[in-house]
């Protein structure tokens, strides 16, 4: 599975290879060779501007890509919209689809295809003018070239199975190794090298801020940077485990899932009601926290319920699909909103779990994607059986009966799933249309994964859950990994995080991808354990630096010949600020929280909301369990990006704006923190301080630009420092 | 190449950087030429913007406006009080509406309170300017400017239920998480202001418009195109006061030693992302006293004051918001929205034809006017499009409730436009004879999002991005016409 260097070859056919897919090369024991570097410039594979200089065509990178972009709108998966009954997403179809004779292997004069993307005539022009797609030269002699080799179509890459490290030396690795082979490998055809390990500080800080979402306080700074000085490495790996034992993991990971869920405090729509579902977010949390296993996960939160004796937890954790929003407008038809739930369900399912743009097929076939609008509505069949009760739990801030038998108990509600005792039949809405009913379907999967295997006659919940998480699947597992280094880095290893499909981006390193996500099955779907492999990786411990040379060579860091230098996520440029400022309160778990925001914040929607500020510990609570009105998203989460839960959000936007400089500067929030912070600098003194922002010691000219500041304007200065709300 | 060599690299230029740093500080980095030293060392210069997301960016093709104040009429006013005059409707007022009109369509409140009798106008209407535009007595100084205006009988949406159809009409889509009007122009064009921000909310009325935020959202875009709220009450933006205690020149020390540290860590570091911020500070810090000096109305004169109907220029209204508008014009805001709570006129207690339709008409009437006139007397109406209009119109079937009031209704409403250079006192569609639907051109949603689009400059099929597998477009996937007879 190695493409190793052929080292008689140009440079420029080397960089090819790097495009080429995995399948057109030949397999290779896996090795580990120190890279070479010097042998490529990057002027030499400008040479080669086209991918022509490869003597092999790649449908699945070159070919597809054109078609997607510029025929399958109209020459698709889509029947409906498909022009001159002519497809060009099949191979079948291309040969024998339309007049017959769009696509005739090894004949370029006879294949009418190229006969159409050539014509000098406009009625005659493919893609036709009007279409404002045009093909531009290097396009048609791609189109030509493939044709005359043969036409040859390949299964599109996130469909196919994963290939494991199949060779001997790549099965014994460890992981961390493998990802950074691949990295090297990719660097080594890019003319790129890794950067040198970052700072003890830096690494001591982005770990705690990727693993727990808080930076490491003094004490912690202090004896990591002494025992790091001895023993880097084992410092290194013991702060690592100390982290995933943290309960503040379960907090910072869980932010991540509940974004993906859709998770708010309330109704959305216009009216907006508060509504009670964070048991499940501390479901989520303890979830994770305990490791347990993401097809586990998966499980109890598309169909907990339905497990045999589900326990009460099993039950809190189906709140996953009751977070859709619900309008409660008047004049409403129920059914139309309870059917925009399922769709809103069917779809997000689709997104975070298979990274499919199912949801594009509630009205149509799927243009690109073979997913079919039948198959929309069988999978929409699946989550049309359900009511939607609430469950009386009997809660205490305190989950361990043995520590605190005593505890009192609240008896609270949270939404759940519950199936329903007669079955609702499920049609195919045309357009998508409620009232428009055509042909009644059953539940089912889309044709082109892995078929499912159900217990009973007619699947439910519980099945499509199992065959989530079937480890034939083949997207799961690459879609989950790749949102998980899409944190560490700041994007994925496939960009388009949501989409796999025919429209999205094929992977940068995709023997990477495979090698780890078919890892991560074989043992068991630990989350705790994929997160160790990442950063345990000499590729995650890189110094963040850019320099000039990497900017000319890579200067989005596609290739990771460095770290990312990422500005935090909304809660935890709070969450941070209340770590330096010495104000968190550590608490996990319960009610959610108001901490202060500007006055009039909550006048913005339809109803003015109340927003009593909470006094005592909870007004310094992490930003997880800050109450979120999806019509009046808290201000500062929301000027830092944070989702307001109307839709599944699988990447956060990292925007930088002025509101975001006038939260910091004069938020009461944040004023609060700094006058917490001023006095500190009082008691420890400024360079405590700045460590408490940034976890590194100033310089002296940093320290000089602070001189002179009363302790309250040099504590706002700090908290105001980019460096303070990133991680480098 | 090493981090090491990079920082030796990188020290030169940050001794340099410092002395001039130090030197200019007082006035601000906008103020700093460093291009030069800067591109040296692959850390851009301040003044070369192209980090800065909201720099102006051309347009396709030349504009005929640059800019937009879109006056939203949260709730759905009634046309057939105010601008679609039907006669026929009168005269069968308490007949049911013929079945063919209806069939198989669908209204909001269908299961209780919805009546197939249609309703007669009840309002008086007369023929207005030199384009002879009917307007109700319910729009006297509306009625005035019929000749500047540019009316669009037939406009049709897709959904009718607020929250949904007020989503539509700004974005596009009922579904959540796609970006409105604002973002999309924002996006595609920047902003002239260097202020303040390029898309601004302003709201009066009894109530916020239903939906919130998602309103004004930027949707898939970044966050920094979505709209901003100004508040008529206490700060216009949130968090734009100093804290209490803190000084102008406290903060204005803030912000200089905040990105003399900042700059040290871009030199350091390499990270774009840092000059960005050191100039989302600048901004923040001119924004304090910019809205501020925007906010502050009473400085207009009293026949402007008077032409929008102005009694206490610091009290909150929606005259003072179109007032306010014009001045955010003036000061380069691309993308202006106002909403004006409430339009839905049911028939209910607060809520109906008789009462409360012609007291909303009061508040908006003067203003709306005054707003077109006096940015045609200051030579901003040429290149400024306004737009009047809600998230969708009523029915011609009347409702009863404790009183008289109407549905919701998607197949034909009126919405009016002004500027841009648009035929002004021409009328765009006609309604059939009870003002159901329409006869001939109409003007969806998307046809409306398509013109505007394109009056600013912009193809809205060449305005996309990509998202989640799909190239968003404000006009969505649809077919959406530019309306080239307004023009």
């Amino acid at each position: 599975m190695a493409r190793a260097l052929n080292r008689n070859a140009s440079p420029a056919t080397n960089y090819m290879r790097l495009l080429l897919p995995r399948h057109s090369q030949p397999r290779q024991t896996l090795t580990f060779r120190q890279p070479s570097f010097a042998t490529l410039i990057v002027t030499s594979l400008l040479l080669c501007s086209s991918f022509a200089c490869a003597d092999e065509i790649d449908f699945d990178r070159q070919i597809r890509p054109i078609l997607a972009k510029h025929c399958l709108a109209c020459h698709g998966f889509d029947a409906h919209s498909r022009q001159a009954d002519l497809r060009l997403d099949t191979r079948e179809g291309a040969l024998h689809s339309g007049s017959g004779d769009a696509i005739v292997p090894h004949d370029t004069q006879a294949s009418q295809l190229l006969q159409r993307i050539q014509s000098q005539d406009a009625a005659m022009l493919m893609p036709p003018p009007e279409f404002g797609k045009p093909l531009d030269e290097e396009q048609k002699r791609l189109l030509a070239r493939w044709i005359e080799a043969g036409a040859d179509y390949a299964q599109h890459w996130a469909f196919q199975p994963l290939m494991a490290a199949s060779s001997e030396s790549g099965a014994k690795s460890a992981t961390s190794d493998l990802i950074d082979h691949w990295v090297a490998d990719a660097h080594q055809r890019m003319g790129l090298e890794f950067s040198p390990p970052a700072s003890p500080a830096t690494l001591l800080r982005r770990l705690c801020l990727d693993l727990t979402g808080l930076p490491p306080t003094l004490q912690e700074q202090d004896q990591f940077l002494a025992s790091y000085a001895t023993d880097p490495h084992g410092a290194y790996a013991a702060t690592v485990e100390r982290l995933l034992a943290s309960s503040h993991y379960g907090e910072r990971w869980g932010r991540w899932w509940l974004d993906q869920a859709r998770y708010a405090d309330s109704n959305g729509y216009s009216v907006d009601a508060p509504r009670q579902i964070w048991l499940f977010r501390d479901w989520v949390v303890a979830a994770l926290n305990r490791d347990q296993p993401f097809d586990q996960f998966t499980i109890e939160q598309i169909a907990g319920d339905l497990l045999p004796n589900a326990s009460e937890s099993q039950k809190i954790a189906t709140g996953f699909h009751r977070n859709t929003p619900h309008n409660e407008e008047g004049g409403i038809d129920v059914e139309q909103f309870r059917i925009e739930s399922v769709v809103d369900r069917v779809a997000t399912t689709g997104t975070v779990w298979l990274g499919l743009t199912i949801g594009c097929a509630q009205c149509h076939d799927h243009k690109f994607d073979p997913i079919s609008q039948a198959e929309f509505y069988r999978l929409f069949a699946f989550f049309n059986q359900q009511d939607e009760p609430k469950l009386k739990v009997h809660w205490t801030s305190n989950p361990d009966p043995v520590t605190s038998p005593t505890e009192p108990t609240a008896e609270v509600t949270t939404l759940v799933m519950q199936e329903r005792t007669e079955r609702r039949p499920t049609h195919l809405l045309i357009k998508g249309d409620f009232t428009r009913p055509a042909e009644a379907v059953e539940p089912g999967t889309p044709a082109v994964l892995p078929s499912l295997s159900a217990r009973g006659a007619i699947p439910d919940r519980l099945d499509l859950a199992r065959w989530l998480v079937a480890p034939e699947n083949p997207l799961t597992a690459r879609v989950i990994v790749n949102r998980v280094w899409q944190v560490y880095f700041g994007r994925g290893l496939v960009e388009s995080d949501s989409d796999f499909g025919l429209q999205g981006m094929s992977p940068t390193h995709p023997e990477l991808l495979d090698a780890v996500a078919a890892r991560w099955v074989e043992q068991g779907w630990g989350l705790k354990q994929l997160h160790r492999w990442i950063v345990m990786s000499r590729t995650y411990q890189q110094s963040s630096h850019v320099s000039k040379r990497q900017v000319e060579l890579d200067p989005t860091n596609l290739w990771l010949s460095r770290q990312q230098r990422l500005r935090l996520d909304a809660e935890l440029v709070r969450d941070a600020a209340l770590v330096a400022s010495g104000q968190l309160t550590t608490t996990i778990g319960g009610p959610p929280v108001f901490p202060p925001i500007p006055a009039g914040a909550m006048s913005l929607g339809q109803v003015n909301r109340p927003w009593k500020v909470s006094t005592g510990p909870d007004r310094f609570r992490r930003s997880l369990y800050t109450f979120t009105y999806r019509a009046v998203p808290p201000p500062m989460l929301n000027v830092f990006d944070a989702p307001d839960g109307v839709q599944a959000c699988t990447r956060r936007l990292r925007s930088n704006t002025p509101l975001q400089a006038l939260t910091l500067m004069n938020d009461a929030g944040f004023f609060e923190m700094a006058q917490s912070l001023a006095m500190r600098i009082e008691s420890e003194g400024l360079e405590a301080a700045f460590r408490r922002c940034t976890s590194r010691l100033p310089t002296a000219e940093e320290l000089a630009i602070l001189a002179g500041l009363s302790p309250l304007d040099a504590a706002r200065v700090l908290l105001n420092l980019d460096e303070t709300i990133s991680r480098e | 190449m090493s981090t090491e060599s990079n920082s030796r690299e990188n020290k030169s230029l940050q001794h340099a950087t410092r002395r001039h740093f130090f030197s200019q500080c007082g006035i601000g980095l906008g103020a700093i030429s460093l291009a030069q030293l800067m591109t040296e060392n692959n850390v851009r210069a301040f003044d070369d913007n192209t980090n800065d997301p909201m720099r102006p960016k051309p347009p396709h093709f030349v504009p005929r406006a640059k800019r937009v104040i879109f006056l939203f009429m949260a709730g759905g006013p009634s046309q057939l009080e105010m601008f679609d005059y039907k006669p026929k409707l009168q005269e069968y007022n308490g007949q049911p509406i013929p079945a063919s009109f209806i069939e198989g369509k669908r209204f909001a409140f269908m299961d209780s309170s919805h009546r197939i009798d249609l309703l007669g106008g009840r309002q008086a209407f007369a023929q207005h300017g030199q384009c002879g535009a009917w307007v109700s007595d319910l729009l006297p100084y509306t009625s005035k400017i019929v000749d500047e205006l540019t009316i669009l009988k037939t406009c049709q949406t897709d959904l009718f239920n607020h929250a949904p159809a007020k989503l539509f009409m700004n974005t596009g889509t009922g579904q959540f998480g796609r970006p409105c009007m604002g973002s999309w122009i924002t996006y595609g064009l920047g902003s002239e202001s260097q202020d303040l921000p390029g898309f601004v909310v302003l709201q009066s009325g009894p109530r916020g418009p239903r939906g919130g935020a998602v309103n004004w959202s930027s949707g898939a875009l970044p966050t920094t195109y979505q709209g901003v709220p100004l508040r008529n009450q206490g700060d216009p933006i949130l968090n734009l006061s100093n804290p209490a205690g803190i000084t102008d020149q406290q903060q204005r020390e803030l912000v200089d030693r905040v990105s003399q540290l900042n700059l040290k860590r871009l030199v350091e570091t390499g990270d774009q992302e840092i000059a960005t911020r050191i100039n989302a500070y600048e901004m923040a810090y001119r924004m304090q006293h910019s809205a501020p000096e925007l906010m502050d109305t009473a400085a207009e004169t009293a026949e402007t004051l008077e032409l929008y109907g102005i009694k206490d220029p610091k009290e909150s209204s929606y005259a003072r918001n179109c007032l306010l508008a014009r001045r955010l014009v003036e000061r380069g805001v691309r993308f202006i929205q106002l909403y004006h709570t409430n339009w839905d006129h049911h028939g209910g207690p607060t809520e109906n034809l008789e009462k409360h339709l012609p007291e909303i008409c009061r508040e908006i009437d003067q203003a709306s006017a005054a707003l077109v006139l006096d940015l045609k007397q200051r030579g901003l109406l040429d290149d400024t499009l306004v737009i009047w209009g809600g998230e969708f119109g009523r029915t011609p079937m009347g409702e009863v409730r404790e009183s008289t009031g109407r549905n919701h209704h998607i197949e034909a409403f009126t919405m009016w436009m002004a500027g841009a250079g648009l035929k002004a006192g021409l009328t765009f569609g006609e309604t059939d004879e009870f003002g159901f639907g329409p006869v001939g051109e109409k003007a969806h949603v998307r046809d409306i999002h398509a013109t505007i689009l394109h009056l600013l400059g912009l193809d809205h099929q060449k305005l996309s991005i990509r998202f989640q597998g799909l190239d968003l477009r404000l006009t969505g996937v649809e077919p959406a016409r530019v309306l080239h007879e307004l023009m």
